[in-house]
């Protein structure tokens, strides 16, 4: 690699990306502080076992910095195969909780593909729209992206994890419209999509996907049911005020009526612990984080490095905002995991990679350095 | 200005270049990435501020709770400060519902059925009771008493038990049970009723209160104060931190007037001489305080089966006993007293001038008056007051009453009834034990408003002799013994001694309670005691009653029933009533079997009792060892 090619390196990026990761830590420490036993090993210290996922995470970040991101576009096909592959073996073989299959379990690592199958999708799309860049406005385009995206929601559905399959949805309606695709396809889609709402609530949505609608709508019509944490995190996020009961000082989280706090529900505990200002400095550090990476979308020298970049910015904001939306009662629950913030090793690491390759595009755009 | 709005027009006759359009979708997208967070910190400032205050109100309502601190009950001891009652550790299980989530409640309820042998649907149905109260974060006692090891396997379970809490409470042990339980009673939980008659005074839904016996008579005073504490707590209701707290202030300790051992001997020996008795009491007053020294009421139970909460079963079997040994007899049975009467109506008759200490009348065997007849149990010759209550004649105290014989102007009902009235019967005597009844005296006026019938001079000859529907309880004929023998104070009869502190100190002492002074002369009342004396004597009905150096005055009773048993035989009831020593009475005794007779089964009851009480006996018995 060229020396010179470190001048477009976007500090700013991983200034931010840091930033994100020591705030995720240091909730991961509140939120560890009651709930883990005294004497459990060091390293199975969820704050301690974050800060591992971190620091593997970087190193894959590192290397995607490193790598020429193109390498991708050629590996792309091998990438989507394995990883759907991977997904059929979750169904098969994976570890059931709360009565869906979502990991696998290799040792002390277990793995949630859907987190990497959010990286690949979006490698895959963008790989397969930016060789057909010249038909990009022709009906076929939409469609082959739409089968792209169909094989994945398809398998995660029968985890089943709405939460994924809405993300993959963003994921590749963002990068469609950011293709340059026409937008009147759009229209038509979003009419059919409309008038198959009846058919999808009765005969595609779970049971469980229905009653979290249901307890959205009337979270007191079962308050010890489904509906609990609802109201808990409402009151949680509600209680916090403008500048929070302190760190670790939340009476809803360490006090435990706010359930899976440290995953889904760990905004609920900024909210509580750090106050209005607090999630507003999450906020800001999410704004800066997704404006560059759509600086890197505008000054990628291809096609598919801007996809790339676009796919990887619609993901982190929808991740974002729905979970978010969900902690504060604009949304009904779906198991978003909040980037670099709620806990778990595949969400993080996957993220970090994704980031090292939108780094991994600012450094190659298309000014040339001399 | 109008130039560029020109070109703008002009270009979008054009196709935009691609390049354009993707910077305009760029710019949409980073406008789209401020809206969407704008709409989170829009939501966020709604609930964090402007209803922020709402929402810290429900998140104090999750972690704080005030939960009362119970006060440790009062003991209670016995003249010579002797326990009769203690509070002991129990476990109670419970659950709080607030904490039991409704997925796992089947599956909860499942292992706790199973570990209490209490069916599952009993379990259910209490815990929807509860929520349709809307109280869930109160313990729901499901079983109390449980045994260590129930508690312990309930303990190990603890993850897979949610919201099914274990209490240590403490319970009451009646160190005597049966002995002393119509004079303890026991403690209960409280009822919904209750809770409303005593709102105010800081009784909790699942709180114990005393509901028979000194234990509810004196519930204020055992009770104490129970503290409060306002303290937070953890989903699971783990207390986690006190905030604030009130010490419970120990409820007082009871000295009652009994004395365990007489208390003992009285039961042991009433029960000798119970033979067919459905029941039978005995009450030993002080004469000269109207301290109870002893009261036994027969058949009785065991208190300590209502200390953990008491068993439907249990419960059920008790209450449907032909028996009812949860009756305190001694003040809550009544019955027609027989000639132990006969004590009064001479006490009237000398008092009002009827007879004289002198008059005597000839007993020939019966009765005769306006056709009818009625009988003495013996022609007794000649009698005069003294021989008449010796040896019991009828016909004496008829003529005394009722008057019509050999110059002799009866007392007629009115005064009759005024004299009955006035050595307390027809009246609960007051004493603190929950369950007296007040008998009856009867005259015209109850006669016409009962029976629609008027008052016939046989009434009145029944009266005199204790007889017809006259009601008495044994409580309140030893009280009239008692009366003679202090020579005319009615006393209220009094079951508690003195009130002790925490700490021993005596909060309230012994103070003598007078009903009434009876308008019955010291003279007069000292001829009936002659009269009561000479009946221990060699020719009265009483002579069986011996006790070695003790003179003691006494008056048997044989009354009707009116009731008669399967085989048709007529039954009687037995009473006795003594005081001792005649010249310097110490106890006076009153003793009821309700199939017996006076002299056969009372009298000799009454004498071991007394010859107990005066150290007499023939050849001690060591007393039973205590549990």
């Amino acid at each position: 690699m060229r020396p010179q090619i470190w001048r477009n390196f976007d500090f700013i990026l991983l200034l931010t990306t840091l930033l994100l990761i020591a705030f995720g830590l240091a909730m991961s420490y509140s939120t560890s502080l009651t709930t883990v036993p005294a004497g459990t090993p060091y390293l199975s210290h969820p704050t301690v076992r974050q800060g591992l996922y971190a620091a593997t995470g970087l190193v894959f970040m590192a290397l995607a910095v490193y790598m020429d991101y193109r390498v991708f576009r050629h590996l792309a096909p091998f990438l989507y195969v394995f990883t759907m592959i991977f997904l059929v073996v979750v169904i098969a073989i994976g570890t059931a909780t709360h009565g869906s299959r979502r990991w696998v379990d290799l040792g002390p690592f277990p793995i949630q593909p859907s987190e990497l199958a959010k990286l690949v999708l979006t490698i895959a799309l963008a790989a397969f729209i930016a060789a057909r860049q010249d038909k990009v406005k022709k009906l076929s385009t939409l469609v082959g992206s739409f089968a792209i995206v169909a094989v994945p929601v398809v398998l995660v559905y029968l985890q089943p994890d709405l939460g994924t399959i809405i993300i993959f949805a963003c994921i590749w309606l963002g990068m469609a419209l950011m293709s340059g695709m026409r937008i009147t396809f759009f229209a038509g889609l979003g009419a059919a999509a409309v008038a198959s709402i009846p058919f999808v609530y009765e005969k595609i949505l779970h049971g469980y996907m229905r009653q979290r609608l249901a307890t959205f709508l009337d979270p007191a019509s079962d308050p010890l049911g489904a509906g609990y944490n609802v109201q808990q995190s409402e009151i949680s996020v509600g209680s916090g005020g403008l500048l929070g009961k302190g760190f670790a000082q939340g009476t809803q989280s360490q006090l435990h009526f706010l359930m899976v706090q440290s995953t889904d529900f760990v905004f609920s505990v900024v909210g509580e612990e750090l106050g209005f200002v607090g999630a507003l400095v999450l906020f800001f550090l999410f704004i800066v984080l997704l404006f560059r990476c759509l600086r890197a979308a505008t000054r990628s020298q291809d096609t598919f490095g801007r996809l790339l970049a676009v796919g990887v910015t619609v993901q982190l904001l929808f991740q974002v905002f729905v979970n978010v939306g969900v902690n504060t009662r604009l949304l009904p629950v779906t198991g978003i995991p909040l980037p670099f913030i709620s806990q778990g090793g595949s969400s993080l690491m996957t993220i970090l990679l994704s980031l090292g390759i939108v780094q991994s595009i600012v450094l190659r755009h298309k000014r040339l350095e001399f | 200005m109008f130039g560029s709005y020109k070109r703008w027009r002009s270009s979008r006759k054009k196709r935009l270049k691609p390049e354009t359009i993707l910077k305009i979708r760029f710019t949409l997208f980073r406008m789209l990435i401020l809206v969407l967070f704008l709409v989170l910190a829009g939501q966020l400032w709604k609930m964090q501020i402007v209803e922020g205050k709402n929402y810290k109100q429900r998140a104090d309502y999750n972690r704080l709770r005030t939960v009362t601190v119970p006060s440790p009950r009062g003991i209670v001891y016995d003249r010579n400060k002797t326990m009769l009652v203690r509070n002991i550790p129990s476990f109670t299980v419970s659950i709080v519902p607030a904490d039991l989530p409704n997925s796992d409640q089947p599956a909860v309820i499942g292992r706790l059925s199973k570990l209490l042998n209490t069916p599952p649907e009993e379990i259910a149905k209490a815990i929807e009771d509860r929520r349709r109260e809307i109280r869930l974060f109160t313990p729901l006692p499901i079983k109390t008493n449980v045994d260590q090891r129930t508690a312990f396997a309930i303990e190990e379970q603890h993850p897979v038990l949610p919201g099914v809490t274990l209490q240590i409470e403490p319970i009451r042990q009646y160190i005597d049970g049966p002995l002393t339980a119509h004079l303890l009673g026991y403690v209960g939980r409280i009822s919904e009723d209750e809770l409303a008659k005593r709102e105010g005074e800081g009784y909790d839904l699942n709180d114990r209160l005393g509901k028979a016996g000194v234990e509810g008579s004196f519930e204020t005073e055992l009770r104490g104060r129970p503290g409060r504490e306002n303290a937070e707590f953890d989903v699971s209701g783990r207390k986690v931190e006190t905030l604030e707290s009130e010490a419970p202030m120990p409820g007082n300790n009871l000295v009652l007037t009994i004395d365990l051992n007489l208390q003992r001997k009285m039961a042991e020996y009433l029960a000798e001489e119970m033979g067919s008795s459905t029941s039978a009491a005995a009450v030993a007053l002080n004469p000269k305080t109207g301290e109870v020294l002893g009261m036994v009421s027969l058949p009785t139970y065991d208190n300590n089966l209502f200390s953990g909460g008491i068993s439907n079963q249990n419960l059920a079997q008790l209450l449907n006993d032909p028996k009812h040994p949860l009756i305190n007899h001694a003040v809550g049975g009544q019955y027609p007293s027989g000639s132990i009467f006969k004590v009064i109506t001479g006490s009237g008759g000398l008092q009002e001038g009827v007879i004289k200490p002198s008059t005597t009348i000839f007993c020939t065997g019966s009765l005769s008056i306006g056709g009818w007849t009625y009988p003495c149990w013996a022609p007794h010759g000649v009698v005069d007051i003294v021989k008449a209550l010796a040896v019991s004649c009828d016909v004496f105290f008829f003529s005394v009453g009722g008057g019509g014989n050999q110059g002799v102007v009866g007392l007629g009902i009115d005064r009759l009834a005024k004299y009955a009235r006035e050595f307390g019967l027809g009246a609960k005597t007051g004493i603190a034990i929950p369950g007296e009844v007040p008998g009856l005296v009867p005259d015209p006026q109850w006669k016409m408003d009962l029976r629609k019938e008027p008052w016939r001079g046989g009434d009145t000859y029944n009266l005199s002799i204790g007889q017809g529907d006259l009601n008495v309880t044994p409580l309140q004929m030893a009280n009239v013994v008692a009366t003679v023998a202090n020579g005319g104070m009615l006393y209220r009869p009094q079951i508690v001694r003195e009130v002790l502190d925490a700490n021993g100190n005596v909060v309230r002492p012994f103070e003598k309670q007078v009903i009434r002074e009876v308008a019955v002369s010291k003279e007069n009342l000292a001829w009936i005691r002659k009269g009561m004396e000479t009946a221990t004597g060699p020719w009265g009905t009483a002579n069986t009653v011996i006790v070695p150096g003790i003179k003691v005055a006494a008056k048997t009773g044989t009354a009707e029933s009116g009731r008669k048993d399967p085989s048709g035989r007529v039954i009687y009831h037995g009473w006795f009533l003594a005081y001792a020593p005649a010249e310097d009475p110490q106890i006076a005794l009153a003793v009821f079997h309700s199939d017996g007779q006076g002299a056969l089964t009372a009298a000799p009851a009454a004498t071991k009792i007394l010859r107990y009480f005066f150290g007499k006996e023939e050849t001690p018995k060591p007393p039973a060892p205590r549990s």
